[in-house]
C-alpha cells in the first residue's frame, strides 16, 4: 500500500493521561482510503480517548499517531473530521450555519475575518444538505431537530470539510433501525466515492459488523484487529474486558 | 466560680451552632467600637427626617415641565418639557447607558475570548484576566472622577468613565460563559485544525451566544442605574441635575421629583429587560433555546 493511500497510522501507541498508567498500550494500527473501520469495546474502556488521540486532541504518551504521514497534531488543515459522542453542534445556529462551518478549514483569511462564504463554500453546504435529506430544515435551528436529524447535520458538516479522515464516536448511537441504516448508507457512500477513510466507534457490534470492512476490538488495554470478519466466535461477548 | 466556668466550657463545647454565634456577636460588638458608631446619633435621625421630609414633600414635577437653566450639549427643542432637567437628565443617562455598554461589548468580547482557558494559552489568559481585574478594581465613580478631569464635565467622560467600568464588568461575565460552552463543538474546530481566533468567533462565541446577549442586556440595565450616579460628579446624566439642586440650593422637593422620574424608567427597563432575558436563559436542558432575531422579530403563527 503507497504512503498516499495512508490515512492514520498508530505505532507503538501508549493511551491515556499518565505515563505511569496508560488506558491503552502499544497499540499499532493502520487505516488506508477508503476504508470503514469499526471498534467496540466496553463502556469507559478507552474508545472514545483513542479517537481523540487519532484527531490529534490528546498526545500519545508514547509511540505515534499520523494522519496521512504526518503527525496529527500537525495534521493539514482539514485533514480529519470529527463526529463526536454528542455531536458538537452550535446549538443556537441553523442547519445551514452548523454545516457551512464545515467548510472553514478551506476558506481564506479574508473570508473568515469578513464572514464572507464564497459561492463554492455555499453551495457544497447546499449539496451536502441535500444529500442528507435536510434541504427543508436548511434555516432551522438545530436544537429543534430530532436526533437522527442532528446526527445527519453532523455528517453533512464533515461531508463538506472534505476531509481524508472522519472520526465518529457512536454516531449510530440512540438510533432506531430505519435511520441508522440511513446513516449507514451515507458513512459507505462517503468512503467508497470520495475515498475518505471512517474510523468509527459503535457500542453494537452486530451492526457494526454489517457496514465495516474491518472490525477492531478493545479488551484490556490493548487493540485487537479482526483480518477476517468470519471469526465471529471472537467478538465480544457480555463481561469481556 | 470556677465550676461554672468549666460547666460552661463543656455546655459550649458540645454545641457548635451556640458557640458560632457567641464568636459572631462578639466580633460585631468589637466592629461597632472599632468604627467608632455612636447608636445614640440614631436618636438625631428622626429629627433630621421630619426635616427633609417637609422639605421634599411635595416633590416638584416642575422638574418634567421647565426648561433646564444649564445642559451640555445645549438643547435646541423649543418645548420647555423637552428641555427640561428631568428628560435631558434621563435621555443623557439613556444615552450614556447604551454607549458605553456597545463600546463595552465590543471591547470586552475580544477580552473574554482571550481570557478564556478552554480558548487560549494560560499565559495569555491569566495577563487578560489581570487586566479585566485592574480595570473592575476602581468603581464606576472613581472612573468617572479620572474621566471628568481628563477630558472635563459632562457626558463624555460618563460614557469613557461607564465603558472602562462595562469592560471589567462584562469581560468577567462573558469569560466564564465562553468557559462554559460544551466541550464539544471546539473539539470538533480543534480537530479540523483551525486557528483559536476561529473556533471563538465562530464556534464558542455562537454557542454562548444566549449567555451573552442576556449579560449585555444586564449590564445596560446596570449602567442606566449607575449613570445616575456618575451625574453626581459631573459626568452627565439625572444625576448631574440631583447634584445641581442638592448642592448649593437643597431643593430637595426637585430632587425627589428627578428620583421619581429615574424610578419609573428604571423600573420600565428592568421589566422590558427581565421579559427578554427569560427567553435567553435555560432552566433545563430540555427547553428550546430561542436564537436572539427571533425575540426581535417574532414570527407570526
Amino acid at each position: 500500500m503507497s504512503n498516499d493511500q495512508l490515512r492514520l497510522h498508530f505505532s507503538n501507541a501508549s493511551i491515556g493521561f499518565e505515563t505511569e498508567s496508560p488506558l491503552l498500550k502499544d497499540i499499532n494500527l493502520t487505516i488506508n482510503s477508503g476504508e470503514i473501520v469499526g471498534l467496540i469495546g466496553r463502556s469507559g474502556i478507552g474508545k472514545t480517548t483513542l479517537l481523540r488521540t487519532a484527531a490529534g486532541l490528546l498526545s500519545p504518551l508514547s509511540g505515534s499517531v499520523e494522519c496521512c504521514c504526518d503527525l496529527t497534531m500537525n495534521a493539514k488543515r482539514g485533514s480529519i473530521a470529527l463526529i463526536p459522542q454528542r455531536l458538537g453542534l452550535i446549538q443556537h445556529q441553523s442547519v445551514g450555519y452548523n454545516v457551512l462551518m464545515g467548510a472553514l478549514p478551506g476558506a481564506n483569511y479574508l473570508q473568515t475575518v469578513l464572514s464572507l462564504p464564497s459561492r463554492e463554500m455555499q453551495e457544497a453546504t447546499k449539496d451536502a444538505i441535500r444529500a442528507v435529506g435536510l434541504s427543508d430544515k436548511i434555516f432551522e435551528s438545530v436544537n429543534q431537530l430530532s436526533g437522527g436529524q442532528q446526527r445527519r447535520v453532523a455528517i453533512a458538516r464533515a461531508m463538506v470539510q472534505n476531509p481524508r479522515l472522519i472520526l465518529a464516536d457512536e454516531c449510530l448511537g440512540e438510533l432506531d433501525a430505519e435511520t441508522a441504516k440511513e446513516i449507514i448508507e451515507l458513512l459507505r457512500s462517503l468512503a467508497k466515492e470520495k475515498d475518505i477513510a471512517i474510523f468509527i466507534v459503535d457500542h453494537n457490534p452486530l451492526r457494526a459488523r454489517t457496514f465495516c470492512d474491518r472490525l477492531l476490538q478493545l479488551r484490556g488495554n490493548s487493540l485487537i484487529e479482526f483480518d477476517n470478519l468470519n471469526e465471529r466466535h471472537s467478538l465480544p461477548q457480555a463481561g469481556d474486558r | 466560680m470556677s465550676n461554672r466556668i468549666v460547666d460552661f466550657y463543656h455546655f459550649l463545647k458540645n454545641r457548635p451552632i451556640i458557640r458560632s454565634g457567641i464568636y459572631l456577636t462578639l466580633l460585631v460588638i468589637l466592629t461597632i467600637r472599632h468604627l467608632e458608631i455612636n447608636v445614640a446619633d440614631f436618636s438625631r435621625a428622626s429629627t433630621n427626617l421630619t426635616i427633609l421630609m417637609n422639605e421634599a414633600f411635595p416633590p416638584d414635577f416642575s422638574v418634567i415641565t421647565d426648561r433646564a437653566a444649564w445642559s451640555k450639549p445645549q438643547c435646541t427643542f423649543e418645548a420647555d418639557w423637552a428641555c427640561s432637567p428631568a428628560i435631558i437628565g434621563i435621555t443623557q443617562t439613556l444615552e450614556i447607558a447604551l454607549l458605553s455598554t456597545i463600546f463595552g461589548m465590543v471591547i470586552s468580547l475580544p477580552l473574554a475570548a482571550m481570557a478564556a482557558t478552554n480558548l487560549s494559552p494560560p499565559w495569555l489568559a491569566q495577563i487578560t484576566r489581570q487586566i479585566l481585574s485592574a480595570l473592575r478594581v476602581l468603581p464606576s465613580l472613581i472612573w468617572a472622577l479620572i474621566f471628568v478631569i481628563l477630558v472635563g464635565l459632562g457626558p463624555f467622560a460618563g460614557v469613557l468613565a461607564m465603558t472602562m467600568y462595562t469592560v471589567g464588568y462584562l469581560g468577567k461575565l462573558q469569560y466564564e460563559a465562553l468557559e462554559g460552552v460544551s466541550r464539544e463543538p471546539l473539539e470538533v474546530a480543534r480537530a479540523m485544525g483551525l486557528p483559536r481566533w476561529q473556533i471563538a468567533r465562530f464556534f464558542a462565541i455562537p454557542e454562548a451566544s444566549n449567555a451573552l446577549i442576556s449579560q449585555m442586556l444586564f449590564m445596560f440595565e446596570y449602567n442606566v442605574r449607575h449613570g445616575s450616579v456618575i451625574g453626581l460628579v459631573g459626568a452627565g446624566g439625572i444625576g448631574y441635575y440631583m447634584n445641581y439642586y442638592l448642592s448649593p440650593f437643597q431643593q430637595y422637593d426637585r430632587v425627589l421629583a428627578l428620583i421619581i422620574v429615574m424610578y419609573v424608567v428604571v423600573v420600565i427597563i428592568d421589566q422590558v429587560s427581565l421579559r427578554i432575558r427569560r427567553k435567553f436563559i435555560d432552566s433545563t436542558d430540555q427547553i428550546q433555546r430561542p436564537r436572539w432575531r427571533e425575540v426581535i422579530f417574532t414570527r407570526k403563527n
